[in-house]
């Protein structure tokens, strides 16, 4: 319920649509009910009547029935429409804020407490589970408060005719409406949780399958992998099946109750009836009446249903959301540094408090402008350095000043300001090669594109390709070979002139030809700005003017290699 | 449209294989509705005689009795109408995936490189699943839609000829107004689901760079794109909603305005003595009903739309062609050799291998060196089989030309570790069984600390049964690249493929690794497709390839020697000895 509450808590801009279909999707139900109750008041008085004399026909008001009969008709066809429109549009508009809403949150995150989570995961968790939890006014809150309004107001217009009645048609309603459904929620919530993390799983194996096509079918484990989506298919349906049982019984029985309360208000009217105290003409009306009442509660079967997945989709987002950030944010706005040197003083960082040190006393001065290489190792805590700098790790032990003051005093959106990386796993968006260039500047000229392409030695494959530009790269630079990959890479930091610039294995997987004019062409670039090289590669340390070595996560001086 | 027409008939081709349950679940739905018309009269019958002839309530208990039985026989249909409808349902989901998934590996990895992962999953699982509804709702619905409608004109047509007419004329009304909406609603809802997967994909996109979005300051950029995004799919979705809902909205005031009609028209008739209770009130019962399968026919259209939509795509996949295969089952070659002639490939229209002839000897390295774009990659993917050439031949042990053999009795033979390799969710165990699924924990020891892997796994506090993530998170490039090597080892073929297969070890574990490498090459052929000329160094000849052609093959030795373009590779490198 909790979960349930923040929701509602987080649709509150959106509360004027909210009720406004809900008001809608009253009328509409009442409207039917008029029609009928109407229609079968109706028949029966106009017999009465022609059964009767003359002059009682010609004393009959037959006009204002009629009238009030064809209102009902065109008032529920209006209103019907208005509310579907309302509340799907109101769906829309929450999901939108919802996907702002999560992005918000987890953008903060990244990467820190991200990496723990598979990509084929979130996708799972942001595009389904948002879209379920958007689902929370339609399927949910709509159907729920319209069967409570209009069914309390129904049962009460039953009284006035008979109690036994209004008590019959009641309680059938929230038989139908809130016990059957209920009892099978309760009984399909398992299955429900199943069923969606069936589909998760079922996900993460076809990604596996189509990622990993290659090496499946050359190592003859493709039947292996059509077999586990299979078996992951059969448990999908498995759980689904459970789901499909208990609609179906939940239905049958809804039916059932529907029907027989049907019985016992004709039953309690009849009797009414015989005994005189009820006018003939009311047994149709609260007949037809009940058949019509229940439409109100037709859609809470599902409303219970997807209460399950709504609560399990929330569980899982907010907790998600929730997650501790890994670097708290400074408290008020960056100070301007006075210069761009970096004093690192004794500092140690570790990723959780049981974790082994992965950077230990390490004391570094980067004045502003210089060219500094880091060595060693795989695991040396390279990557940590820079997770540091960047922000995105906090460091336990030590100083860190930057440009005169605590570095702590900068988040991760202030330090992107001054510095730019370059790495082996810049990602590349499944967009245009103009796209995943503009995001370096989003206000460079074409003229500004193409250079930052020339310097970065991939002007002439653009050039080559039929649509220039506007190339799609695929999914994740699929399109492309490792070193144009990377020379984007390298023309994004052409357009960016930081202060600082990062390289993170720059020239990793390039051959040495590439290699050699990738560094030759880099050369230039670093002129007036400080550069951090951190290689395990021998070429791009011969740029810089001081090199450290790292190890175990403590800095040893190290030799300039000449 | 009558491309949608056709979408249909190759569904119900689909449907018709579902064994019969699809047919149960129509006749279940049947008769329930035509247990509705019994209901009606007895409901009639006893309204009627209370109300009108003042009759007691003793001498209505037979109807009752009679409604009260009928309730429960419709509570046992419902429920099997469900399960059977389920039933044809699941039958055909699982049908199709399985024949989705199998087509996509008979196509190979390249035709699906040009699509994202996220896209084929999702029309794998979103794409299917949107297809229940057609079979369990959609299909029923229509069956339902003419029978009990004809069912009730039948009986209405005897008690009343101007309800009867209204009714014949309303109820025609509403599927023929519903086409006409139905083709602009189909079409918008075409551009719909395209907007959804783009919708995932850009998702996944987003997150997957996150962090490159947080370096470059923009990650608070993609909200405003984010929004625009969900605002274009929230606009298009209502464009094609509204229509949708209109046809909704026409059937409902047709089938208001009857119900309305039905009860003046009775009302002016009563009040004169032309016409008996009973009757009206029966046909005022079935008024309604007459219109709740077109009622249910507008809902599910609604379903009929979005599946065809999904299953055009999918038709789209299971369509596009397998490249051909082979059919020559030969048995497991001790020693492999390979001789590449007058070969020709191009891939997306540009021509990457011109004419290249090439020799691959039995039990030796050969190294293809090259600068990015000379067709290295490319020659790997003709020998594996993944692409087939516009023209020449390659040539197994001088007899079999490749393009002859099937690939199941070829890949046997080969194991491949790519530039990229993935690790499939599962433990370390069950990613280097890949390729022998019964090998024991002691091979796999052997094979990792071959490549180097044995004392990270074992460092790792659950060892080879460590769970690995999506594409090998949690573990480095140089970790996933061990595991990926100690794999190929592990399939003990005769010949072995590695496309710059150590380009994410650093330059001890390299070399660490290539001496192995020439352990191993005893008795083995093996291609190595080198960006380092360290790697090339080992081989036992190297090619160097140029625009799509060998333009020198040798001893790395003898070519070093020399003064070709290895040499000038070298020289890039700085790896020339200092003698020289």
């Amino acid at each position: 319920m909790r979960e349930l509450m923040r929701l509602v808590k987080l649709f509150n801009p959106y509360r004027r649509w909210m009720l406004g279909g809900l008001a809608l999707a009253c009328a509409t139900i009442l409207a039917n009910f008029g029609l009928m109750v109407l229609s079968g008041w109706f028949l029966a008085a106009t017999a009465l009547v022609g059964l009767a004399s003359y002059a009682a026909q010609n004393a009959f008001n037959f006009f204002t029935p009629a009238a009030a009969v064809r209102f009902f008709a065109t008032l529920r066809v209006g209103s019907r429409y208005a509310e579907r429109l309302v509340t799907h549009e109101a769906t829309f508009r929450l999901l939108a804020a919802l996907r702002v809403w999560f992005y918000e949150r987890l953008e903060p995150l990244a990467p820190a407490a991200l990496q723990s989570y598979r990509a084929a995961d979130l996708l799972s968790r942001i595009v389904a589970d948002i879209d379920t939890l958007s689902l929370f006014y339609l399927r949910v809150y709509v159907p729920l408060l319209t069967a409570l309004i209009a069914g309390l107001l129904m049962a009460g217009f039953f009284a006035i005719f008979s109690w036994p009645a209004a008590v019959a048609l009641l309680v059938g309603l929230a038989l139908t409406g809130g016990g059957a459904p209920l009892l099978s929620a309760w009984a399909g919530a398992q299955a429900g949780r199943a069923a969606v993390r069936e589909s998760a799983a079922l996900r993460a194996t076809y990604i596996d399958a189509v990622q990993g096509m290659g090496e499946l079918l050359t190592y003859g484990a493709a039947p292996a992998m059509l077999a586990r989506a299979a078996a992951g298919n059969e448990r999908l349906i498995g759980a689904q099946a459970h789901l499909a049982r208990l609609s179906g019984a939940s239905m049958a029985v809804a039916g059932l109750v529907t029907n027989y309360t049907l019985l016992l208000v004709t039953l309690a009217a009849s009797a009414k009836l015989a005994a005189g105290h009820l006018a003939a003409a009311d047994l149709p009306l609260l007949a037809l009446g009940t058949a019509a009442a229940f439409e109100a509660v037709a859609p809470l079967p599902a409303a219970f249903q997807y209460l399950g997945q709504i609560r399990e989709a929330a569980r899982r987002i907010f907790a998600l959301a929730d997650s501790p950030l890994a670097v708290a944010p400074p408290g008020m706005p960056a100070p301007v540094p006075q210069g761009y040197a970096l004093v690192l003083e004794n500092v140690s960082l570790r990723y959780a408090p049981d974790a082994p040190w992965a950077l230990r006393d390490v004391t570094l001065t980067l004045p502003e402008g210089s060219h500094t290489g880091i060595t060693g190792p795989t695991g040396a805590g390279k990557s940590s350095l820079i997770n540091l700098l960047l922000r995105f790790n906090e460091f336990q032990a030590g100083e860190v000043r930057f440009g005169g003051h605590d570095l702590r005093a900068f988040g991760s959106a202030d330090m992107s300001r001054f510095v730019t990386v370059i790495s082996q796993r810049s990602y590349l968006f499944h967009t245009t090669i103009r796209d995943n260039l503009l995001l370096a500047d989003g206000t460079a000229s074409v003229e500004q594109l193409w250079h930052a392409l020339e310097v970065a030695q991939l002007a002439d494959f653009v050039r080559a390709m039929p649509k220039g530009l506007d190339t799609m790269v695929g999914e994740g630079g699929a399109k492309l070979s490792g070193g144009q990959a990377r020379r984007i890479a390298l023309a994004r930091a052409v357009l960016r002139p930081t202060p600082w610039l990062i390289l993170d294995e720059p020239t990793e997987g390039l051959d040495m030809i590439t290699e050699r004019d990738f560094l030759r062409d880099l050369a230039p670039l670093l002129q007036g700005r400080g550069v951090l090289c951190i290689t395990h590669r021998r070429a791009p340390l011969a740029l810089m003017r001081r090199v450290y070595k790292l190890a175990q996560g403590r800095l040893a001086c190290h030799a300039k290699l000449t | 449209m009558a491309k949608a027409a056709r979408i249909d008939t190759r569904l119900m081709q689909e449907g018709r294989r579902g064994n019969g349950a699809l047919n149960a679940s129509i006749g279940l739905g049947l008769v329930s509705g035509w247990a509705v018309i019994a209901q009606a009269v007895c409901l009639a019958q006893i309204v009627n005689g209370l109300s009108i002839r003042h009759g007691t309530l003793a001498g209505q208990a037979p109807w009752f009795y009679a409604l009260a039985a009928l309730f429960l026989f419709r509570a046992a249909l419902a429920y099997a109408a469900e399960i059977a409808a389920f039933r044809a349902a699941s039958g055909i989901k699982t049908r199709l995936r399985g024949a989705l998934l199998a087509h996509l590996f008979a196509r190979g990895p390249l035709a699906a490189a040009g699509e994202a992962s996220a896209d084929i999953a999702a029309t794998l699982l979103e794409g299917v699943e949107a297809l229940e509804p057609y079979f369990s709702r959609y299909m029923p619905q229509m069956a339902l839609c003419v029978a009990v409608p004809l069912a009730i004109l039948a009986l209405v047509f005897p008690l009343d000829l101007y309800s009867g007419l209204i009714l014949l004329i309303a109820g025609p009304l509403v599927p023929l107004f519903m086409v006409f909406v139905g083709y602009r609603a189909e079409a918008i809802n075409q551009r719909q689901w395209d907007k959804l997967l783009r919708l995932s994909t850009h998702f996944l996109d987003v997150l997957q760079g996150l962090t490159t979005l947080k370096l470059f300051g923009r990650a608070r950029d993609e909200i405003a794109i984010a929004t625009r995004i969900s605002d274009d799919y929230r606009r298009t979705t209502m464009a094609g909603l509204r229509v949708a809902f209109l046809t909704s909205a026409v059937l409902e005031f047709f089938a208001s305005l009857a119900i309305a009609l039905v009860a003046v028209l009775f009302g002016a008739r009563l009040l004169h003595g032309h016409i008996d209770f009973y009757r009206a009130f029966l046909v005022l019962l079935l008024a309604p009903e007459y219109f709740v399968p077109l009622r249910g026919l507008s809902v599910h259209y609604h379903a009929r739309m979005t599946a065809i939509a999904a299953a055009r795509r999918m038709f789209d996949v299971l369509d596009a062609p397998a490249p051909p295969q082979g059919s020559l089952i030969l048995p497991r070659q001790p020693y492999i050799g390979i001789t590449y002639t007058e070969l020709s490939f191009s891939y997306d229209g540009v021509k990457v291998l011109d004419r290249l002839n090439a020799d691959f000897p039995a039990g030796k390295i050969t190294a293809i060196a090259g600068a990015s774009g000379a067709g290295k990659t490319s020659l790997a993917r003709l020998l594996l089989k993944f692409s087939v050439p516009d023209s020449g031949h390659i040539i197994l042990n001088g007899a079999h030309d490749l393009k002859d053999l099937a690939a199941e009795a070829w890949w046997p033979m080969l194991a491949w570790v790519p530039q990229n390799p993935r690790l499939f969710h599962g433990t370390i165990a069950e990613n280097l069984r890949l390729g022998r699924p019964g090998a024991t924990l002691e091979a796999l020891r052997v094979a990792a600390a071959r490549a180097r892997a044995l004392d990270f796994i074992e460092a790792l506090p659950d060892g080879f049964e460590t769970r690995v993530g999506d594409g090998g998170a949690g573990l480095s490039g140089g970790q996933i690249q061990r595991i990926a090597l100690a794999r190929a080892w592990l399939r003990d073929a005769p010949l072995l493929i590695m496309d710059e297969a150590t380009a994410n070890l650093d330059e001890a574990s390299e070399s660490e690794i290539l001496d192995v490498l020439v352990e191993l090459a005893e008795g083995r052929t093996i291609v190595l497709i080198a960006h380092r000329l360290a790697v090339a160094a080992r081989a036992d000849q190297v090619l160097v390839l140029q625009h799509g052609r060998v333009v020198e093959a040798g001893p790395p030795a003898v070519l070093l020697a020399g003064n070709g373009p290895y040499r000038a590779l070298a020289e890039a490198h700085g790896e020339v000895p200092c003698a020289s």
